[in-house]
């Protein structure tokens, strides 16, 4: 049987493409999708969640233990271990919006 | 960082003979405007290097009118033991705010188009927040200003301006093969735009009590899709930059990016008499909104700079560089390494 804590909750630390804004998280629930994870560390690291015109901007994030990006979807539990590093990558465009 | 607003903001806009136009309140992004602050004092030496305080959102009352009538307001950072800093910023902060709230009352006819309108700055105390009940508990755990010791006139000696120099801005300089690099970049990809990353370093002389930052390098965006009008920085982007800094080993952090503004296919597509380009607003120091939006999503910090090269048909390739002044992305001057720094070798 696995330990209570690591079937639960998973301490993280996230950051920016920067590494300029890093955040640690201790409590980064098991059963939640990645995607959900994303979407509440854009509001506590505060980074825009949308682009100059409004649309929404997407992130992926990249799990620097494995050199992949983690498909939305995942399950906490299922893609991370304790300690794991995130890092939020925005696909944005620099654009002269003629 | 804790952002904390004790007072609420709104913009009330009146007719030209003083009726109200209604209020709307202030929402809008006041991470820029902490950034700045809390880089011009590190940079003062006056805020730690390490410094992630709280932070609160003050108002400056109208000094004839009073409460609630706002002339600026003031962004104080709250620092352990010492006394808390801060910078004080006018009220035309708020001006694109009321702007956009005319172009509605515009639509909804309320206010004929071209019809003068003027706008005042209110503040009232915020109720008490609801404390927050979302489930994940976090740390900013950022890592401080990464600036070590040189001496800024041993880079002054070796450097030529560019640009209009702002008294209040960080120096900032630009080694010249960047420039070449990205030069070269942009006429392999005439027509289209294209870009890269700029790395460097971040450069602290306590005798001047200024930080300035170094562009010892560029990583071109080999990964984003350019079109003529825009340069897609995708998430495959930002890896491949990481991966290249890290292979170089240089102890360089990100400082920002660059990308190209091919400016002579944009008036091709507008048919701009050749006069009409020399004098158009996009040829030089243009810097979009979403330009703009790149800076805030992927280089927040105060210190992060952003160049553009400009490419038109009536001149040389130019280069313009923008950066954080006062909570504003503007155009700014910088200088031209010929060749690295002592302090950076």
């Amino acid at each position: 049987m696995g330990n209570a804590e690591s079937v639960l909750e998973i301490p993280l630390e996230i950051s920016d493409v920067s590494g300029q804004k890093v955040f640690s998280v201790s409590n980064a629930p098991a059963n939640n999708t990645v995607g959900e994870l994303v979407h509440e560390m854009l509001g506590k690291m505060n980074l825009p969640r949308n682009d100059a015109s409004g649309a929404p901007l997407s992130y992926q994030a990249r799990l620097e233990r494995e050199g992949r990006h983690l498909n939305a979807s995942e399950r906490i539990g299922d893609a991370l271990e304790r300690g794991d590093k995130l890092t939020l990558q925005p696909n944005i465009d620099a654009g002269a919006q003629l | 960082m804790v952002l904390m607003f004790p007072f609420r903001f709104a913009v009330a806009l009146f007719r030209e003979d003083g009726a109200s136009l209604g209020t709307v309140p202030v929402d809008r992004d006041w991470e820029p405007v902490y950034e700045w602050t809390r880089f011009y004092f590190q940079r003062k030496d006056e805020l730690a290097l390490d410094g992630n305080g709280s932070a609160s959102v003050l108002p400056l009352w109208e000094y004839t009118l009073g409460e609630p009538y706002c002339r600026g307001y003031r962004l104080q950072i709250a620092q352990p033991g010492r006394k808390p800093v801060a910078s004080d910023f006018p009220k035309t902060h708020f001006r694109n705010i009321a702007s956009v709230a005319a172009s509605q009352l515009v639509e909804h006819k309320q206010l004929r188009e071209g019809e003068m309108y003027s706008y005042m700055v209110v503040a009232h105390p915020a109720p008490p927040e609801e404390p927050h009940s979302s489930g994940l508990t976090v740390a900013n755990a950022s890592p401080g200003v990464p600036a070590q010791d040189a001496a800024l006139d041993t880079f002054l000696a070796r450097a030529k301006p560019s640009g209009i120099l702002h008294e209040g801005d960080m120096p900032a300089f630009v080694s010249r093969r960047v420039l070449d690099e990205a030069a070269e970049q942009t006429n392999a990809n005439q027509g289209t735009e294209t870009g890269g990353i700029l790395i460097g370093r971040l450069w602290r002389d306590a005798a001047a009590g200024e930080i300035f930052a170094e562009v010892t390098a560029q990583i071109p965006a080999e990964h984003a899709s350019g079109t003529n009008v825009k340069l897609t920085f995708t998430p495959q982007v930002w890896t491949a930059a990481e991966a290249a800094l890290r292979l170089r080993r240089k102890g360089e952090i990100y400082l920002g990016y660059w990308h190209s503004h091919p400016v002579r296919e944009w008036c091709k597509g507008k048919a701009c008499t050749p006069e009409a380009q020399k004098t158009c607003s996009l040829g030089r120091d243009f810097f979009s909104t979403d330009d703009e939006a790149v800076m805030r999503a992927a280089f927040p910090r105060a210190y992060s700079i952003a160049i553009v090269a400009n490419d038109t048909a009536f001149t040389d390739l130019t280069f313009s560089m923008f950066g954080n002044r006062e909570g504003i992305t503007q155009p700014r001057g910088f200088y031209v390494v010929e060749e690295t720094t002592s302090a950076a070798k």
